[in-house]
């Protein structure tokens, strides 16, 4: 992520390589990729400032020229950030040559692409991703999707003054597919007891490099790289005996500006995140679906139609869940209501009641912000995560003497 | 070592109950919290040993709960009221399979299973609304004691209707039927039915079923029982000492511990 930080500030400086703003669900990076266009994600850029704690100053600026203050935080931290001058590491990002809003699942995005695009001064380009509302993408929502990736490839040749190269694309398809196959993997070991590593607060460390390098050499070494480091780690925990005590699926993004708390209130019960659907927002494929380099057109559409989670309605995301629950052998669910996200937090207090009535699954849900550091509550929140454990203690007892029994 | 104690220190009440082995309750004591969380859950603590002719080295593991139970300085662990106010309210009510808990600062909805054990549970949302507070803040408008207060709701014939239950916004509300002539006790009536509608609703996202006990402070406030049974209902199970139920709950986490402690050398610090 360095690395990109630093590609980022070259950019702002020599104009090169160009760079396209885009959302991070359903992004097509491949296409940027063969153009050698940087992706700039405005998403990345709310969250760090939110992780480095300084999301407020660019929140409040954001409101005080007319945002509404239960607008999306993480559009507030964006643009509050161009009128602050302000940028996560502290060096330059570079005036995008495209804003591309890959516009899947949150309208919010067509609102908030459209005002950097203003801000920026820089041409904006709307691509229409239809919500995935049956099971599968229709043939037409493919060929509509594709009609639109063409038409984008023109867009970048103008930007670029290159002509597409189709073996680079095939080449960049074809990383990520790769990219595709470690990230799954890794996923899956999850599954272990003990899990190698912690699916949600963890992730989120190899969830920006997915988003950045997926349709690079680069990316498929990294990847590579952190599944063989998770398997040692995976044979080690298991010769050394350590074991979590609870088991638990997260459901919407973590409460960014108070991360380290936060997690702290699950690490105190010695609780480990074994699957999450926020790691799956730049793509959910450890259920097989991979980029395709022999149809890297109608992959790239496919991604962005079907294989992310923010596309995908309210009944597979609780199915997602569901087969996290049963295949990732979990105890529990946990549910992060984002205040000011409308997309994700729409419809998750019914989805509490279809784990914790219908499937039975113990299932907390708090509430608090991606971004906006105003709405945490530490002494509540803790009241309610320790109450869960508490009850969750208990249910775990009262089974395993059932069982003994 | 036969007794143990439980100490619940609430926004604007701190509570204590002891529990002997095989006995059941042996004393309860209440004082103000005030600004000093730590000597509040002292001198609850103290108060129940006096009322049980206990010494505090009596009693054998002591748990704390409620929103100051990280201050409680000789306290062996702490619990949180949700967990207490279901094995409390199971203990007053073995037929309890909701708990309402409505107190100070917040409310919530436990659904428990046959032993006291938490099933499932929500909560109110940050603010006051709809809380012991703001009950409070209404009743100071109205220039009344809170137990004239839930007193004079029985009197209402009228009703008014009550559109907000926030803490600040309900003043203006309350100070607009005064100023149309509205009678104190519809007023009364109103604000119980306006915090009963959110509640219950609060409560209806757990699995409602009865039996269903009232527990907190404001279960000694008459007017709010009734306007609860009013909307769910359903008779509620109130019992007198359903204001000492967290208290209660953690002195029972705290008996199943005792014999535990010993063995692993936890020891209560002196008072
Ligand atoms: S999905 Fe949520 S966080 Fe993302 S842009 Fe939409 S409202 Fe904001």
């Amino acid at each position: 992520m360095v690395d990109w930080y630093q590609k980022l500030a070259e950019s702002a400086e020599t104009g090169t390589p160009p760079a396209a703003s885009m959302m991070v669900s359903g992004a097509c990076v491949e296409l940027t990729q063969a153009f050698d266009v940087l992706p700039l994600y405005p998403e990345v850029n709310a969250l760090q400032l939110a992780i480095r704690r300084q999301s407020l100053e660019p929140i409040l600026a954001a409101e005080e020229f007319g945002y509404a203050s239960d607008n999306c935080a993480y559009v507030k931290a964006d643009i509050g950030a161009y009128f602050k001058g302000i940028t996560p590491t502290g060096s330059p990002l570079p005036k995008p040559a495209l804003v591309l809003c890959n516009f899947v699942g949150c309208n919010t995005y067509v609102k908030w692409f459209e005002h950097v695009s203003v801000i920026m001064e820089a041409p904006l380009y709307v691509l229409d991703v239809p919500f995935l509302r049956a099971g599968e993408p229709s043939a037409d929502a493919i060929a509509y999707v594709v009609r639109q990736l063409k038409e984008l490839v023109v867009k970048l040749e103008e930007i670029t003054g290159k002509q597409l190269d189709m073996d680079k694309l095939r080449e960049a398809v074809w990383c990520s597919s790769q990219v595709e196959e470690y990230w799954s993997k890794i996923k899956h070991l999850a599954r272990r007891s003990p899990s190698p590593f912690d699916a949600y607060f963890d992730a989120i460390t190899l969830m920006g490099p997915l988003y950045v390098h997926r349709a690079t050499r680069e990316g498929v070494a990294f990847f590579k790289q952190a599944l063989e480091e998770l398997e040692l780690k995976a044979e080690l925990d298991r010769e050394a005996g350590v074991r979590e005590r609870f088991r638990l699926v997260f459901e919407g993004p973590p409460p960014y500006p108070h991360f380290r708390a936060f997690r702290d209130m699950f690490a105190k019960w010695n609780a480990c995140a074994v699957a999450s659907t926020y790691s799956t927002v730049g793509g959910l494929w450890e259920f097989g679906a991979r980029h395709d380099p022999d149809n890297p057109f109608e992959s790239i559409a496919l991604h962005m139609i079907e294989h992310n989670v923010t596309n995908r309605n309210m009944q597979q995301r609780n199915e997602q869940i569901k087969r996290y629950v049963e295949e990732w052998d979990a105890d529990g669910v946990i549910i992060h209501f984002v205040k000011s996200c409308r997309l994700f937090s729409a419809g998750q207090g019914d989805m509490r009641e279809y784990f914790s009535r219908t499937l039975g699954v113990p299932t907390l849900y708090v509430e608090s912000d991606l971004a906006d550091p105003r709405y945490f509550s530490t002494a509540q929140l803790q009241t309610r995560v320790d109450a869960y454990f508490e009850a969750l203690e208990m249910h775990k007892s009262a089974r395993t003497s059932a069982h003994v029994g | 070592m036969r007794f143990a104690a439980g100490v619940d220190v609430g926004s604007t009440q701190t509570k204590a109950a002891i529990v002997e082995q095989n006995a059941g309750p042996v004393a309860f004591a209440i004082v103000d919290t005030g600004a000093s969380v730590t000597r509040a859950a002292e001198n609850a603590f103290n108060v129940a040993c006096r009322e049980a002719s206990l010494q505090p080295a009596d009693v054998g593991f002591v748990v704390g709960t409620g929103y100051g139970r990280y201050k409680i300085a000789f306290g062996n662990a702490q619990m949180t009221e949700i967990s207490c106010h279901a094995r409390g309210a199971h203990a007053l009510f073995p037929n309890t399979r909701t708990v309402i808990d409505m107190g100070g600062q917040d409310s919530k909805a436990i659904s428990v299973d046959d032993n006291g054990h938490v099933l499932d549970f929500v909560m109110n949302d940050k603010c006051a609304a709809g809380t012991g507070r703001f009950l409070a803040n209404a009743a100071e408008v109205l220039g009344l004691g809170l137990a004239e207060f839930g007193a004079l709701s029985a009197k209402a014939t009228h009703p008014v209707k009550i559109t907000t239950v926030c803490t600040v916004f309900v003043e203006s509300d309350i100070l607009s039927y005064l100023a149309l002539g509205k009678k104190p006790e519809d007023i009364v009536r109103g604000v119980h039915l306006a915090i009963a509608k959110r509640t219950v609703s609060l409560a209806r996202r757990v699995p409602l079923e009865p039996s269903v006990t009232l527990t907190g402070g404001v279960s000694r406030n008459e007017g709010m029982v009734a306007a609860l049974e009013e909307v769910l209902g359903v008779p509620l199970q109130v019992s007198p000492q359903a204001h000492f139920a967290g208290a209660l709950g953690a002195a029972l986490h705290a008996l199943d511990r005792v014999d535990a402690s010993f063995e692993s050398g936890v020891w209560r610090t002196a008072v």
